[in-house]
Formats: C-alpha cells, structure tokens, sequence
C-alpha cells in the first residue's frame, strides 16, 4: 500500500522480493512515482500477492524485453483456457478484470491473428500518411478549439482543448457525427480518471455503455452501407477472401476510436502543465522553435498517459533474473522504464534536448501504438497554436484536479487556465 | 559505412527517418527494413544519429 512499510522476503529461489504491491489502489501521481522508484531500486522484476497474484518488472530492460517478447508474454485475452470472448481477466490494459467488454483489435490478439488487424491500421496511421492526410484536419480543429474562447481569456485547457481536439481528429477520420464528439470524449476522460468501482467510476460507466451502443450501431450501419469512411474499410476488410467477423470489427474500431482520446488529451494537457510551472522551457521554445520535438519527446517521456500494461506467460521463460511459469501475469510499467537512471541519466529532470530518448510511451515491439505518429501531429499543431495565440496562459492552480487513479493512466481532471483575450481566426464554421 | 536495418526488430517508430531523413525510408506501413549500404558520404554522423534514436535498436553502424 502506497506510504506503508514494504514487507519483503526472498522468493525460495532467493532472486527477487515478494512485494506488498497494488497499483490499482487510489494514489496521487507523487504516490505512484515514489512505488516505481521503490520497485526499481529494489530488482527488476518482483512478485505481487494482490488481485491473485502477478509479477511486476520495473526496469527499462526487463521492461522492454517483456513488451518485445510477444512469443513468451500474450496480450490475449485467450492465453489460459477459457470461453468464448476469453477471460477479461486476462486483458493487457489491467491486472485486475477490466469492465470493458470489448476485446481490443489489434491490441488483445498474438500473431498470427494479430497481423492482418495490425496492418489495416498501420496503413492510415502511418507517418507518410499522417503528414498527408491528417495535417489540415489537426490545424482546423485546433483553430476552431482555441476560437471558441480566444476572446474570453479564459478556458480549461482539458474540457475547451485537449480533450475535444484528439476526440474530434479521430472520430471525423472514423466517420462518426459531430453530435458524438463531446460524450465519447468525456467516456474515455472519466474510465481514465476515477478508481475501478469507485462511485464517479460506475457515474462514468453509464456514458462508456451508451458508447458502446453507439460504436455498435454505426459499425453495423457501415458493415451494410459501406461510405468512404475510414471506419468503412477497417470493418469491412477480407482476410483469405472473407469479410472480419463482426466482433473483430468492433474490437477495431473500438481501439481507433478509445486509443486516440484520452491518451492524446493526457499528453497535451500535461505539456501545457509543464509549460506553466517551467517557465524557463517555456522560453527556450520561443527563442529556439528548433527544439519542439525534442522538447515533446521529453514530454512524452515524463508524462507518459499510459502508465502499465500486462500480458500474460504462455511458456517458461526467465526475465530480470526470475524464472516465470505459464499462466503467470505480468505487469510491465511504461512510466517506471521512462524513469530508469540506467537508460535515462538524470531521469527526475526534465532536458529539453534529450538524446537520445528511447522512452516506452507508445510501448515496443509488435503492439507500439498504431496512433503515435498522429499524437505527435496533434502535440505539435497544439503548441505551435497555443505558442503563438495564447503565450501567456497560465494554470489556476486551485483548480488543477488530477486523475484520483495512476495505475494505468496518467492526468488530470480538470486543468482550469487564463491569458490575455485574443481575436478569432478561424473564417468557416465547421 | 554501412547501416543495418534489422527487420524483424523494427516495430515502426519512425526515429530513424525523423533524425535521418536524408539516410532512411520506411515502406507504406511505415516500417523499415532496408540496410543502407554504403551510407552516402557526409551523411554518416546523420545515420548514426537515426540507429541511436531507435528504440528497438533495430539499426547497427558497421563503419
């Protein structure tokens, strides 16, 4: 438990620690981080008896290694014997059993099943086609955002921007209406935010199970009148000649549409949060435009929006010194690897001009992020936006709220700011 | 100098090409697995730099 005493003993094999461990528990970010750092400094992989038991590694390379080995580690959902739709206790979002009833596509499948799947979103999702495709859009959307309180001088930078923006992006490429934006985005902001079962979580569950309705009908909807969407060709695609099954179509469009929102928004909101209490990194992208990149590559490293993720051991493999059994689950933290001082010197501070910086923000090997090119396009668009309309802004730190959860997701709730009130620029309504 | 790309590694970050434009191409998913040989003459610190940045360290400099 966060702030208590670790009760420790040796393993019989006498390698690794069992560890009083559950990062599911309602912590602060400053928790969270304290645990890692704890986790790390102790060995890299440990044992947990929580939630029945799993293994937690919490350096870089154990990490890495856990994420690359899919042949050892499985994200499906049908690793243990079990029925149809499998265990969702064995998701590769959570330890514990994830309400989602929703199997992930292509995230929740090992090849062979998984490579086709991957490689009809890798297609749009690509940096070629990102650049091509989706630039105008992110401008557009960002422009009309920041145009609706320009002239205010105030807005909450998660609510009026971040949140709407990522929402807005994927759901137009997808097809969905306008009328959807806001609710899907407040779904994803709310299953991020609040602790499993927890009064505001079960709130939140009756806006995730209207979309889930709602992500039901339009893929039937396009499955029987295809369009030119994008949605149209992810659910309608053949493998061997025969059109996806109608769960996988779901599972698919269910991953384009939760793994873009609030992600993206986590990211963006904790830039311009970092923009504001560092004034100096503030400057040094005024005087130095040059090192935007570098300066959203540490962002990402530090603020990763995805903090863990977990498989599940399919054959008797070692890793960071432990022997792990089939059946095992595993928890793999993208936020304790970003912070490791072996692959990060200096890892607490933040360099503008890192490199390299090989962070797992958008994880590694064979399920890296489909969207991570286009988080990068939105993050980007957005400062160079916010830089330029609204270079003052600051945050109401009374009204900073973060996230109540920091197991699997990183920000915050509310992020309330002010500036000096600015013209419209936007000419066509959208 | 040569610079090899691993494919079976690279999960498509896309590292390489944002440092090394120049040195590096992905294919239409965005992946890369084409070993560059010989890296073009005064490019060799560009394609160091891109093998440096990949996470996957799919990328080896064979000087």
């Amino acid at each position: 438990m966060a702030g208590e005493e670790q009760a420790t003993e040796e393993l019989p094999s006498g390698q690794c620690p069992v560890v009083q461990f559950d990062h599911h528990e309602h912590m602060t970010r400053e928790q969270s981080q304290r645990e890692w750092a704890e986790r790390r400094e102790q060995c890299p992989v440990a044992w947990s008896e929580s939630h029945g038991g799993f293994w937690v590694a919490s350096q870089y390379d154990a990490i890495a290694e856990g994420f690359r080995n899919w042949e050892s580690f499985s994200s499906s959902r049908t690793a243990r014997a079990s029925g149809p739709g499998g265990d969702p206790g064995l998701n590769s979002l959570w330890i514990a059993e994830n309400p989602m009833p929703t199997v992930l596509v292509p995230e929740e499948l090992d090849p062979p099943a998984w490579e086709p799947y991957r490689r009809v979103l890798a297609e749009p999702l690509s940096p070629r086609a990102i650049k091509r495709d989706f630039t105008d859009s992110v401008r557009a959307h960002i422009t009309r955002l920041i145009d609706a309180f320009i002239e205010k001088g105030e807005c909450d930078l998660i609510h009026d921007l971040t949140s709407p923006l990522p929402a807005g992006v994927s759901l137009d490429w997808l097809g969905f209406p306008e009328e959807d934006h806001r609710r899907f985005s407040e779904a994803f902001h709310g299953i991020s935010a609040y602790v499993t079962g927890s009064p505001e979580f079960q709130d939140i569950m009756v806006d995730v199970t209207w979309m889930v309705g709602r992500i039901e009908e339009e893929v039937r909807a396009r499955r029987e009148n295809p369009t030119d969407d994008a949605m149209s060709q992810l659910v309608n695609f053949e493998i061997d000649g025969e059109v996806i099954p109608q769960d996988m179509a779901l599972g698919l469009v269910t991953l384009a549409v939760g793994g873009g929102v609030d992600t993206t928004s986590s990211a963006s909101s904790s830039m311009l949060m970092h923009l504001h209490f560092h004034p100096e990194d503030r400057a040094a992208l005024t005087e130095r435009p040059e090192l935007i990149d570098s300066f959203i590559e540490e962002v990402l490293r530090m603020y990763p929006p995805a903090r863990t993720h977990a498989r599940t051991v399919v054959r008797e493999t070692e890793l960071g010194g432990v022997t792990m059994q089939p059946g095992d689950r595993l928890l793999l933290s993208e936020v304790s690897a970003n912070f490791d001082e072996e692959a990060f010197p200096d890892a607490d501070w933040f360099v503008i001009d890192r490199f390299p910086n090989r962070h797992l923000t958008f994880g590694m090997g064979i399920h890296r992020c489909p969207g991570s090119h286009l988080a990068r396009l939105q993050m980007k668009e957005l400062l160079l936006q916010v830089l330029e309309r609204m270079p003052d802004f600051r945050l109401k730190e009374e009204g900073l709220i973060e996230y109540h959860s920091w197991s699997s997701s990183s920000g915050y709730i509310d992020m309330p700011a002010v500036f000096t009130p600015g013209p419209r620029v936007g000419t066509t309504p959208s | 100098m040569k610079a090899i790309v691993d494919g079976s590694l690279c999960a498509g970050h896309a590292r390489c090409v944002f440092e090394a434009p120049e040195v590096y191409e992905l294919d239409d998913l965005g992946y890369n697995s084409t070993t560059i040989d010989p890296v073009p003459p005064g490019l060799e610190d560009k394609a160091r730099r891109g093998a440096d940045a990949c996470p996957e360290r799919a990328i080896s400099i064979q000087e």
